[in-house]
């Protein structure tokens, strides 16, 4: 429908050859924007829907050609490299145009459905070889109702292979209307203990349980598949795996699948000049093992492949 | 290792080693481990007996016909050399002495083979080899002195234009290459080739001789090209066949006398055996699975004793070639998988073991690493165009998963219609990421060489040879090796008005004019194609040259009787006049692809476009390479590049092809050869790339250019699909002057982990099927572990990594490709 294609929404990354997030060789397009705040997040330049500015200390050649571009005079170079007056940035990019080392960039920006559709249709033979296709993922894709709908109703009609990775946090309304068009869904679970939950998380989970539920309930024949990012001090205890697993058996998913916690997000939050919420914090390998022994008992990890 | 982190199985099995625990194939092929324990790490040792033998009989028949005396020289090889059979090996026949080995052909080098012995010897490669004293002695005092003034390369030196030469050499004698126009015939008499093996194994030479005779007494006693040109063809039959079967012979002999002083009784029946199989084969039929092993292995080495073939003689079609008769035994319940498998690592470690030794500096430079891949094909079609894998295709597939050599290379021929079977398996042998086996598309492959004028049947059975080509074995009969075109030089050249930043004022190319006089992009292209077209001229004239010249230096008596159509004819396949029936594929290569694509797109988008560079600017950032200009620098390297599945650069790189392609259309005619445009560096984008200084893309002085038809080092950021959809883009499917073109990618072993990579791995060579590329492989590996191997090359020394079609001991590479590979953009997922 032109009114989906035309319609607009913050994107920030686009992922080719994604093999880990669904079935086949899949594109995930990003969603910035997410309603939680865990702690542990590898994505913060998802968190808020609005372009984040952030500057890249090992690309930068110390130039100085984002501090003179700045019209708000909020750049300046310091011992630390480039500092920035975050009260003076009106997020102009101004300083992402002037900088020729891509040092200072630019997370996010609006892009239409359809734009976002063509490219994903580049790989239309890999996903036709491998049942792959587009993921929504984010940032928190229901965080965007219209354009994350608008993008699943535009590929749904282009006969593109639809999933989406969620937290579920979002109204039961808005959540079913996005399962009917899915063809996959891959949903997170990081604790069934409400007040850890509202702790590490900001939300409580009652409507991502609720979500879970409902979206069965609605769609028995979508493929459900839920994930735990297990954190060290948060949830690597069996009882809570034990409980989220026994959750999801009841609730109709598929699969369960616990994600090791890793660091590879570290970087970004020096990108944006924010403090990394984790320090030091490590997974003890061996628990990690023996917790997805226990996942593996009660569900499959991934969901029986049609034959 | 963190969780993240995936290791693919070499990686795996270096680590355990690392821990002294032993890798896991050994209990299964104990005799290959035990064979390869022998010379694992060892430098060869330089056997001059070949030349030695070689030279004695040329000496002697100086004035007789070029065949006839290549049969003479062959016969004096197979009765004096001296023969070995290794200590628990199955199979009789190598080349030289034991271990780890190679040998020297004086008709190419033989003019300053002493010289370069000498500075081999004591160079500090990474690659070294061992010349002894006495070999020394007798290259010195015997074999250079004959050859002097007699060599191809002399004549070839001789015979070139003087504007030509100084494209392809900076010496006046030709021996240091100009990798401006550079040759690749003077350092091997033939291109890659492959023997029609089938025909070894169920006719053997005996048949053979027997046609020759046959049709010798059938000749017209009147007819004065009767006497001139066919007798001597077929007496050099006669010889060769004689003299394959007369050193076979002296194999049953070794034998027979070894098992007489053999004290383990199962020895002793293994020894027999071998005297019993080199009795009959290669001179009569192969009568079963072990004998025919047997006979191809005294073909593919009796011919690498007969010339230098471009990166050693290939295996052809192995899965086919031998399936009759493993299918026979193994119903006659005389075979057992197992057999056939340790059958085939006894070939696999007798290959391991012959080095081909270069020793020219063009040579050295452009196959790194002791290069040689004697590429064994699985796979593919029928003769009828049915699909050919079989049991054996999955034999040789399990062998080559379990082996810790790069030796030989495997070819796999993928079509639409491929055994999903099959195609995971191959994706499991990647994942072992030793680099092979490379993958050959029939889907592009058939229909092209069907333009070309290849016979359904005949191109249905193709096989793949050396890198990225492939061969009819009784089709083909274009053997002259190829010249290979910098285009990273074409581009500098417009840059500098037709010169070169490493040569100063010379004038090399063409005066195209000052380029910041240009009017804008368009006549920057058409210089660019002046440019261009001027070098691929030089390379034509090469090329004629070259074949006309090779003609009157070089015989191949044994690879000639083992050809339809020569022996048809009474042709020898290093003629330079057509023979009857054949098709020529020749081609030049061009050198730098990506990087020519990067930068013109660069121009293009930066100089003429956006204007935010002056053409003064990029001039004198170039010329400081970049030293002080990281700002412009970093601009230039974000203006759109090949491997991104961008039609901006893409079409830049479509023009380049089609405009190569058009002046081969309009002037190979007028050659009588086919001369196609193939985008393949094999290791020639080092040196290369050692010739040009900073160029537009950002790629800074004398660094390596992009490989084959690959993207530029770290430019492919759009994942490997957009790479290989890229590919697609900048092929002109209107043009049948294109030949093989090499793609290389390199997958981090995370996103290949488990049965679901392995699966989407399946997938995406569907894909690559689809889109009708000619070729991919791919490299498997952590970067960590590259970078590790540069620190402690003791400790991974068994490292195996793919280069350019073939696969190679990371460690014997120089300092400068190891950084190319470790540069390579790695694809990883998320």
């Amino acid at each position: 429908m032109y009114a989906d294609a035309m319609e607009k929404g913050v994107v920030f990354n686009v992922q080719k050859y994604s093999v880990h997030d669904g079935p086949g060789i899949r594109t995930i397009v990003f969603l910035k924007g997410c309603p939680l705040r865990c702690r542990w997040c590898s994505n913060p330049e998802s968190q808020h829907i609005a372009p984040d500015i952030a500057w890249n200390d090992t690309l930068c050649i110390g130039c100085r050609s984002c501090v003179q571009a700045c019209p708000q005079k909020a750049l300046s170079l310091s011992a630390q490299g480039i500092a920035k007056k975050h009260e003076l940035c009106t997020g102009c990019r101004s300083c992402v145009r002037a900088c020729p080392a891509d040092a200072m960039f630019l997370y996010g920006g609006e892009s239409r459905v359809k734009d976002i559709l063509d490219d994903v249709e580049k790989d239309s033979l890999f996903y036709a070889r491998s049942g792959g296709g587009l993921t929504l993922s984010g940032g928190e894709p229901m965080f965007q109702p219209r354009f994350a709908l608008a993008l699943l109703r535009e590929a749904k009609e282009r006969h593109i292979h639809r999933a989406m990775e969620s937290c579920a946090f979002c109204s039961e309304e808005t959540f079913l209307e996005a399962a009917g068009l899915l063809n996959y869904l891959l949903v997170d679970i990081k604790t069934l203990d409400e007040e850890k939950h509202r702790h590490f998380t900001g939300q409580s989970n009652s409507c991502i349980l609720s979500n879970i539920r409902a979206a069965h309930r609605a769609f028995p024949d979508l493929p459900i598949h839920v994930r735990t990012p297990v954190i060290p001090g948060v949830n690597d205890t069996e009882k809570d795996i034990a409980a989220i697993a026994a959750f999801a058996r009841e609730a109709g998913a598929q699969a369960y699948e616990l994600l090791a916690y890793h660091k590879m997000g570290q970087s970004k939050y020096r990108f944006l000049g924010k403090e990394y919420p984790m320090g030091d914090a490590a997974l003890d390998e061996k628990n990690f093992k023996s917790l997805q022994a226990l996942a593996a008992s009660v569900m499959p990890v991934s969901p029986a492949m049609p034959s | 290792m963190s969780c993240c982190c995936a290791l693919s199985t070499q990686e795996k099995i270096l680590q355990d080693k690392a821990a002294g625990k032993e890798n896991p194939n050994r209990a299964k092929h104990q005799r290959l481990f035990d064979i390869l324990e022998t010379f694992d790490g060892m430098a060869p040792i330089i056997d001059a007996d070949r030349a030695l033998l070689f030279t004695r009989s040329m000496k002697e028949t100086e004035g007789q016909p070029l065949n006839l005396r290549w049969a003479k020289a062959l016969m004096n090889i197979a009765r004096n050399i001296p023969v070995h059979i290794d200590d628990r090996q199955l199979l009789a026949g190598r080349c030289g002495t034991t271990g780890r080995y190679g040998i020297l052909y004086p008709e190419l080098d033989g003019d300053f083979m002493a010289d370069a012995l000498d500075s081999l010897a004591e160079a500090k490669t990474a690659a070294p080899i061992s010349v002894s004293p006495e070999v020394a002695a007798i290259v010195r005092n015997e074999i250079t002195p004959y050859w002097k003034g007699k060599t191809f390369h002399e004549d070839l030196n001789r015979s070139l234009p003087p504007e030509v030469h100084r494209l392809a050499y900076n010496d006046e004698l030709g021996i240091k290459t100009r990798f401006v126009v550079s040759e690749n015939a003077s350092y091997r008499s033939s291109q890659q080739w492959v023997l029609d093996y089938a025909k070894v194994i169920d006719r053997g030479f005996a048949s053979i001789k027997a046609e020759a005779e046959e049709k010798l007494a059938a000749l017209d006693p009147l007819s004065p090209m009767d006497t001139l040109k066919k007798r001597p063809f077929l007496e050099a039959v006669i010889i060769t066949c004689d003299a394959i079967v007369l050193w076979a012979h002296r194999h049953a002999d070794l034998a027979r006398s070894m098992a007489e002083t053999e004290k383990d009784p199962v020895r002793r029946q293994e020894l027999l055996d071998i005297a019993e199989r080199c009795l009959r084969v290669p001179e009569f039929p192969a009568r079963n699975f072990r004998e025919a092993v047997q006979a191809q292995w005294f073909a593919q080495m009796f011919s690498r004793l007969e010339q230098r073939t471009g990166t050693i003689i290939s295996n052809g079609r192995m899965d086919q070639y031998f399936y009759r008769l493993y299918k026979q035994d193994v119903e006659a319940g005389v075979l057992t998988d197992d057999d056939v498998l340790e059958l085939l690592d006894c070939m696999w470690v007798g290959m391991a073991q012959f080095t081909d030794i270069s020793l020219s500096p063009g040579g050295l430079a452009t196959q790194e690493g002791y290069a040689h891949w004697e590429a064994v094909t699985i796979g593919g079609q029928t003769r009828d165009g049915k699909d050919a894998t079989n049991e054996l295709s999955y034999l040789i597939l399990k062998s080559r998963q379990a082996s810790p050599m790069p030796y030989p290379d495997l070819a796999t021929r993928i079509h639409s219609r491929s055994p999903q079977r099959f195609l995971w398996e191959i994706a499991e042998t990647i994942k072992v990421g030793q680099g092979y086996p490379k993958l050959f598309n029939d889907e592009e492959i058939i229909p092209l060489h069907l333009a070309k004028g290849a016979p359904l049947g005949d191109i249905f059975d193709y096989t793949a040879s050396g890198c990225a080509e492939i061969r009819m074995p009784n089709r083909d009969t274009m053997t002259s090796s190829c010249g290979q075109v910098n285009l990273g030089a074409a581009l500098e050249m417009v840059l500098r008005n037709g010169r070169m930043k490493k040569y100063g004022d010379e004038i090399i190319g063409l005066e195209t004019g000052d380029p910041r006089s240009f009017s804008g992009w368009e006549e920057f292209w058409q210089a660019y194609l002046k440019q261009q077209e001027h070098l691929l001229a030089a390379s034509y004239v090469e090329q004629c040259v070259i074949h006309h010249t090779r003609a009157r230096h070089f015989a191949g008596p044994l690879a000639s009787c083992l050809h339809d159509l020569c022996m048809a004819s009474c042709m020898d396949l290093h003629t330079d006049e057509k023979i009857p029936g054949g098709i020529d594929l020749g081609f030049v290569d061009i050198i730098g692809f990506a990087t020519l694509v990067d930068s013109l797109s660069a121009v293009k988008k930066c100089v003429y476009e956006d204007k935010s560079v002056t053409m003064d600017e990029l001039i004198r950032a170039l010329d400081d390479d970049f030293e002080g200009h990281e700002a412009l620098r970093l601009r230039l390297t974000r203006a759109p590049r090949f491997g991104n599945n961008d039609m901006y650069a893409d079409s830049i790189g479509l023009a380049v092809d089609r405009t190569a392609q058009e002046y081969c259309h309009k002037y190979a005619p007028e050659t009588g050869l086919h001369i196609d445009i193939r985008t393949v560096s094999v290791t020639a984008n080092v040196p290369h790339g050692k010739e040009v200084g900073a160029l537009p893309c950002g790629r800074k002085a004398w660094m390596p250019f992009s490989d084959g038809s690959s993207p530029a080092q770290g430019a492919d950021l759009n994942g490997p699909t957009q790479s290989i959809i890229s590919n697609y883009n900048t092929k002109n499917w209107d043009y049948n002057e294109r030949a093989a073109r090499l793609l290389n990618i390199k997958f981090s072993p995370k996103c290949l982990e488990g049965d679901s990579g392995t699966e989407k791995l399946v997938s995406f060579i569907r894909v690559f099927c689809d889109l009708k590329l000619w070729h991919l492989q791919f490299n498997v590996i952590n970067r960590e572990t590259l970078l590790a191997a540069q620190e402690d090359p003791k400790r991974y020394r068994n490292l195996i990594i793919r280069i350019a079609g073939y696969s190679a001991y990371f460690t014997e590479l120089s300092r400068d490709l190891q950084n190319d590979l470790i540069s390579r953009t790695e694809q990883t997922s998320i």
